[in-house]
């Protein structure tokens, strides 16, 4: 049964409050979620006033500020700064999204940011994704082919073979879509999620590709693919503008019609 | 090893989505759909012990509440029918495109409420 409340040890708490010291006309107030593990204390939320004027344009941007000015103990994941990686995947002002393009001047009012919902937090803004990740392997996220050493050929795919692929081997695997499905939510450890179903359907949907009976066969499952509603929230949350929805919807018609 | 950490919020932060709405939406008319039916059934079971079974649920539905409780329903079956729609066009690989999950989704339930008073209006001068 799903729980719908968080665990007593997961209840957030008011948290420290940290006041402008450069007398900047053009605050905001920035909440952050932070978890420290070696206090021994349930989570909370601190508020940092940031000063606007000084500030670049991405969400990334301020959190870069307020470790590098007012508070170093911040932790969270980044790497290329550019949408490529998917490390800064974080949940902003409610939604899912990598803090790196995604513009804090869109957001109006105080910025809430928070981890990717429903991860056992490991510091600060930063979940823990081992689930996710052995569910990727789960779906064998690589080519496979019938050829033996000796006759391995070239893999042709025609131009009309690999727009097939488009739209999905853009995936990141940022896990923002998989952490704003309720259904990932109250499912987590079986259903597979949006983000490791899309990766399944594109090595599905792979020409070159030579088990494709064998990985729809793995994956038709009540609970590791009809778990899936069409919620939505996955493709509502993707920071590459991908569908997840629309590819789980694809197995399921390829099972259905199969 | 059992991991302690926190769990990160995820209900109570996650902003609702009109997609999300919907979809928790059609599921709560669905689960109310049912008991409804269950209540239609008895509604005509009465009927058939005679004329006394037919003026009670006649009292009963013609109070403020049994008046809510169809317009009411009216709304959840339209609703349902509705939304049923979109999941039957998703089945067949259409309209996945936000956007168009997006309006059509809006479309549904302004839809279920122009049904509902067509329902009422019908209901009301016809039957």
């Amino acid at each position: 049964m799903a729980q719908f409340n968080l665990p007593q040890n997961s209840k957030i708490e008011v948290g420290k409050y940290f006041k402008d010291k450069t007398n900047s006309k053009n605050l905001r107030k920035i909440n952050v979620y932070r978890w420290d593990p070696s206090s021994g204390k349930n989570p909370r939320v601190d508020t940092f006033e940031v000063d606007m004027d000084s500030c670049g344009p991405k969400v990334l941007d301020i959190l870069f500020k307020i470790k590098n000015e007012i508070d170093p103990s911040l932790t969270f994941r980044r790497s290329c700064a550019h949408g490529v990686c998917g490390s800064c995947a974080m949940n902003i002002d409610g939604v899912n999204g990598l803090a790196c393009i995604k513009s804090h001047t869109d957001i109006k009012g105080d910025l809430n940011i928070y981890p990717l919902p429903h991860l056992k937090v490991v510091k600060d803004l930063i979940g823990d994704l081992t689930t996710l990740y052995k569910q990727y392997e789960s779906i064998q996220p690589w080519l496979k082919v019938d050829q033996t050493g000796e006759e391995k050929i070239e893999l042709k795919q025609s131009q009309k073979e690999r727009e097939k692929l488009d739209g999905y081997y853009e995936c990141i695997l940022c896990a923002c879509c998989s952490t704003s499905c309720p259904s990932y939510w109250w499912n987590g450890d079986k259903y597979l999620g949006p983000a490791v179903l899309l990766q399944a359907y594109r090595w599905i949907n792979d020409s070159r590709d030579g088990d494709k009976k064998e990985r729809l066969k793995k994956v038709a499952d009540e609970l590791k693919l009809y778990r899936c509603h069409t919620i939505m929230n996955c493709t509502n949350s993707c920071p590459k503008g991908l569908n997840p929805a629309k590819a789980i919807g694809s197995i399921k018609k390829m099972l259905a019609t199969s | 090893m059992e991991n302690n950490n926190p769990l990160s919020p995820h209900l109570q932060i996650y902003k609702w989505q009109i997609s999300s709405l919907l979809s928790i939406t059609h599921r709560i008319v669905g689960v109310i759909n049912f008991f409804a039916i269950i209540l239609i059934c008895l509604w005509a079971t009465l009927i058939i012990f005679g004329q006394n079974g037919y003026e009670l649920t006649q009292v009963i539905l013609d109070s403020f509440f049994g008046k809510f409780l169809i317009i009411a329903l009216c709304w959840t079956f339209s609703f349902h029918i509705l939304n049923e729609l979109r999941h039957l066009f998703w089945d067949l690989g259409y309209g996945f495109d936000l956007k168009i999950a997006k309006i059509t989704g809006v479309l549904a339930l302004i839809g279920s409420f122009i049904l509902t008073i067509l329902f009422y209006i019908i209901g009301r001068n016809f039957i």
